[in-house]
């Protein structure tokens, strides 16, 4: 982005009278409470550095970064090097992941107390009472950061609002990018007024030099955002922060694959003015089932609050997932069904969600050139394997050209047996797997993974 | 170099063909095979002009396509493939050598070893007085490599061309064939390979001896390389002949396990040279599964006899084996598993494509596919209940309510399709009388419903 350029536009465009006089100082102000956040990702072979940005919200240091800023598969123990900087310096300081909150996605992060003086929690700037509302062509501007080889420098963007939705929280869309994603955004006097979201794809046409074309492509700017959630739906989860980096406790319902339905299917199901979800399957051992909970049950209501009609339609069901994260386990969450035509009441108690694949154990043997995981809950489900009955490892990782790539391992592979014998625990396999690793003289091993629901006899040559 | 892909030659686009004209004056073969014999199956090649139907885009739709045959018989029977002439055929017109064209009937097909059986109209033949001679097989079991072998067609619709080889393998086995129009192919016979050219538009023809015997029918190419044709031997072809004029199917057995060479494994599971299958995997749900077998399993016999499945070439005939039973036998399965060694008892059952019946449903415009047994499995459905979408027609009712080519139709207005009768039911009900329909619909587990609307 050309920021001159903006600048010049944006004096254009916007009447005068709009324009607070104090804005640059006013923006200054505002930079304090914005940093980027640097982290690595280690994996087996290699580090991937990652860079997002944040907003202070304590007088702690602590950083929230949008739930994108950090791969969902990645485990916590891989994420390293957690560093902190300040708009406009390139030198950052070293920081702490605290871990994700599931309800409102966001990644928590604290600065180091050196610099924690030098920032202004976003709080600072948010009016006492209730949280504002902007009115449709309200004047609103936000903040930005550029890359690291221009030292995170800060800039401002300006824009109006055109439109607020329920996506399913509150959000404004402006006229054009007004604030980097997880970067506050401002009223004219100054007041915080919502969190850049991340960006919505836009459709363009793409010509071909060639004459080829019109091709219609997506593109989403991932630097800057055009939307911002509200303040109403940030400022009273600013205390979430992770007791632990694992997240936890998380609750946890077990009705796999829920499914919105359109309005005319609500209309056929004399849905009048509200909307319903399909819950594809219940999971085995979940709260849903103890509760239940049937495959192909319609979920009406929540707690007998029956479920908006919600646009784009796949938004009810980011409705029902937050109001399950929302709770902790041991909570009640009441459920209103439509099952064969009659409607049935359950009371599910929500449980703690089994093991998560960001928290599987992981070993790597470098020799054979894979990476065994720990088969966790949600293995399981995607392979439609019975949890009770669900034994062996996963390949996590597999090392091209490696001895386990050159037999034909591939990732997400459930070995079932290594040198025909059955694998039942996690550490068992990483005792067998050890055993052909160390042994120098090993000239073979075998393994029985299952791929698709088939399964495949695999030979890997040492030598 | 992009690996190269073995395909299926159906004639599509004659129109794209170039012609390149070689001004080098070509000298006489050094040995012109023209015996009596070869003569006689000059005359008995034919090429077929296939109409068919299928059941695209929620819509009937015809195309058109050229393939090669040969007589067999004074009354008429053709052979030639599969994926030339099959059960979607609507309308099959044969050119006989003298170049007179008459009408022929399919008798019956096999997209497995993708060879399929037709009858001349014989009434007509009669009546316009017309004149052809038939071919024999000869034994393809007594090819060997090196041996002059003529594929004899009609590549691109050019009227009967022969081309000269020799056999560059008499027992040649292909793995991941690409279906006969998506239909499963190849798991019971080995091939002929040969260099004699084969081009789109010969499929069906015949790969014949010097003395015009057939031995094999002209079937694959790999697209992008040079000379590498597979034709289905003689052997096959006689036995599919024979079954398809008896019966006009051919009947095989299953009992699911997926075999694989042991090649190089024996000292592994300490087995002597020459002994022993392995067992890859067991299809969820099959005969196999249900006795207890499974993957790295050694099937060491069959019913007492000794299997050996050291290579892959041995692999089709093991497999033809299992596949001769007869639908229910009890075969008694000898496995080694680790260090122990039993029998296991394996009832068979009848081996299903997982091509199901398919249908369009035009005013809807939605191509379904009856769910098989085995694509239940494959896929891992609960049942066998409901079709799959094949095709929607952009801006109809389906394509607007939101179904997509891969989702499974389960339920229509509550009703389980358990049938393509249940569906094409509906919509002459929706037909009658258009009203609201709604679909309950599952793609990869994800249940979500549907209204079409008039």
């Amino acid at each position: 982005m050309n920021v001159r350029l903006f600048f010049l536009s944006a004096l254009v465009l916007v009447p005068a009278a709009l324009r607070a006089q104090d804005l640059p100082a006013l923006w200054a102000e505002r930079t304090k409470c914005i940093v980027a956040v640097e982290y690595v990702t280690e994996t087996e072979t290699d580090r991937q550095p990652s860079i997002s940005m944040g907003t202070v919200i304590d007088a702690n240091g602590t950083i929230i970064l949008p739930s994108g800023a950090i791969d969902p598969r990645a485990a916590t123990w891989q994420l390293k090097e957690f560093k902190v900087y300040l708009p406009g310096d390139a030198t950052g300081s070293p920081a702490q992941y605290l871990g994700q909150d599931a309800f409102t996605g966001w990644h928590f992060v604290r600065a180091d107390e050196k610099i924690r003086s030098q920032l202004t929690p976003v709080t600072a700037f948010a009016l006492k009472g209730p949280p504002p509302v902007p009115a449709l062509a309200e004047f609103v501007w936000g903040l930005g950061l550029r890359p690291k080889d221009e030292d995170f420098a800060p800039y401002l963007m300006e824009s109006h609002v055109v439109l607020i939705q329920s996506l399913p929280q509150r959000t404004a869309i402006a006229q054009q990018e007004v604030a980097g994603p997880g970067l506050p955004v401002f009223n004219q006097s100054g007041a915080l007024i919502g969190l850049g979201a991340s960006a919505f794809g836009q459709t363009y046409l793409q010509f071909g030099s060639r004459g080829r074309g019109p091709q219609q492509v997506t593109l989403i700017n991932v630097e800057e955002s055009m939307a911002f959630t509200l303040a109403g739906e940030m400022l009273p989860y600013l205390g979430r922060i992770p007791k632990n980096v694992s997240g936890r406790p998380l609750a946890w319902l077990g009705a796999y694959g829920l499914e919105p339905m359109d309005r005319d299917v609500a209309k056929f199901l004399k849905l009048e003015a509200q909307s319903g979800a399909v819950v594809s399957e219940v999971l085995e051992g979940s709260p849903a089932e103890k509760a239940g909970l049937k495959d192909r049950d319609i979920i009406l209501a929540l707690d007998g609050k029956p479920l908006p009609q919600l646009k784009p339609d796949r938004v009810v069901v980011d409705y029902i997932e937050r109001e399950i994260e929302r709770r902790a386990p041991g909570d009640t969450l009441a459920l209103t069904v439509l099952r064969g035509g009659e409607r049935v009441e359950l009371k599910p108690l929500l449980g703690e969600e089994p093991k998560l694949l960001r928290e599987a154990e992981r070993k790597y043997f470098d020799r054979l050139g894979f990476t065994a995981r720990e088969f966790v809950y949600g293995d399981a489900v995607e392979r439609r394997a019975k949890t009770s009955e669900a034994t062996g490892v996963i390949a996590h990782f597999v090392k091209p050209s490696s001895p386990a790539a050159i037999a034909g391992l591939r990732p997400e592979d459930w070995i079932k047996e290594i040198d025909g014998v059955e694998v039942k625990t996690f550490a068992d396999a990483v005792a067998k797997l050890g055993e052909i690793d160390r042994d120098q003289a090993r000239a073979e091993f075998v393994l029985l993974v299952s791929r698709g629901g088939e399964t495949a006899v695999l030979r890997a040559k040492l030598k | 170099m992009k690996p190269a892909t073995v395909k299926p030659f159906p004639a599509r686009s004659i129109s794209a063909l170039v012609l390149v004209f070689l001004l080098a004056a070509a000298g006489l073969p050094a040995r012109a095979a023209m015996s009596r014999g070869f003569n006689q199956l000059l005359d008995a090649v034919v090429r077929i002009d296939v109409r068919e139907l299928a059941f695209e885009a929620g819509a009937r739709r015809y195309s058109a396509s050229i393939g090669s045959g040969v007589i067999l018989s004074a009354d008429g029977l053709v052979l030639t493939n599969a994926h030339v002439a099959s059960n979607r055929a609507v309308e099959l017109n044969i050119t006989l050598a003298s170049l007179e064209r008459v009408g022929a009937k399919l008798v019956g097909w096999d997209h497995w070893t993708d060879l399929a059986l037709l009858r001349i109209d014989m009434d007509e033949v009669k009546r316009r007085n017309l004149k052809f001679t038939h071919a024999d097989f000869g034994d393809s079991d007594k090819l060997y490599p090196g041996q002059t072998v003529y594929a004899v067609g009609t590549p691109y619709g050019l009227s009967r061309t022969i081309t000269r080889g020799i056999i560059s393998n008499n027992n040649q086995y292909l793995k991941d064939l690409q279906g006969v129009n998506g239909y499963e192919t190849g798991l019971f016979n080995t091939w002929l390979q040969t260099d004699a050219a084969i081009n789109p538009g010969n499929s069906g023809g015949p790969l014949v001896t010097e003395d015009g015997k057939v031995v094999g029918i002209s079937t694959r190419g790999y697209s992008g390389a040079n000379n590498l044709g597979f034709a289905i031997p003689a052997s096959t072809a006689q036995r599919i002949v024979a079954g398809l004029v008896r019966d006009g199917v051919i009947t095989r057995s299953y009992i699911g396990i997926v075999p694989k060479e042991l090649q190089d494994l024996e000292t592994f599971y300490s087995l002597a040279a020459n002994t022993g299958m392995l067992i890859d995997s067991v299809d969820s749900g099959s005969p196999a599964a249900k006795a207890g077998l499974r993957g790295t399993d050694i099937l060491l016999a069959l019913n007492g006899a000794k299997v050996d499945g050291r290579f892959p070439e041995q692999l089709p005939a093991i497999q033809n084996l299992i596949a001769s039973q007869p639908v229910g036998a009890s075969l008694t399965l000898t496995i080694k598993r680790n260090n122990e060694t039993r029998d296991f008892t394996v009832v068979t059952e009848k081996l299903e494509s997982r091509v199901g019946e398919e249908w369009a449903l035009e005013k809807w415009g939605l191509s379904v596919r009856k769910v098989s047994r085995t694509f239940a499995r494959e896929r891992q459905l609960d049942d066998e209940t409901g079709v799959l979408v094949i095709g929607v027609q952009p801006g109809y009712p389906a394509d607007v309510a939101g179904l997509s080519r891969g989702d499974v139709i389960t339920k229509i207005n509550q009703q389980p399709v358990n049938s393509l009768e249940v569906i094409k039911a509906a919509q002459a009900a929706y037909e009658a009388k258009p009203a609201p329909t709604l679909f309950e619909v599952q793609n990869n587990r994800r249940v979500s419903l549907y209204i079409l609307k008039p």
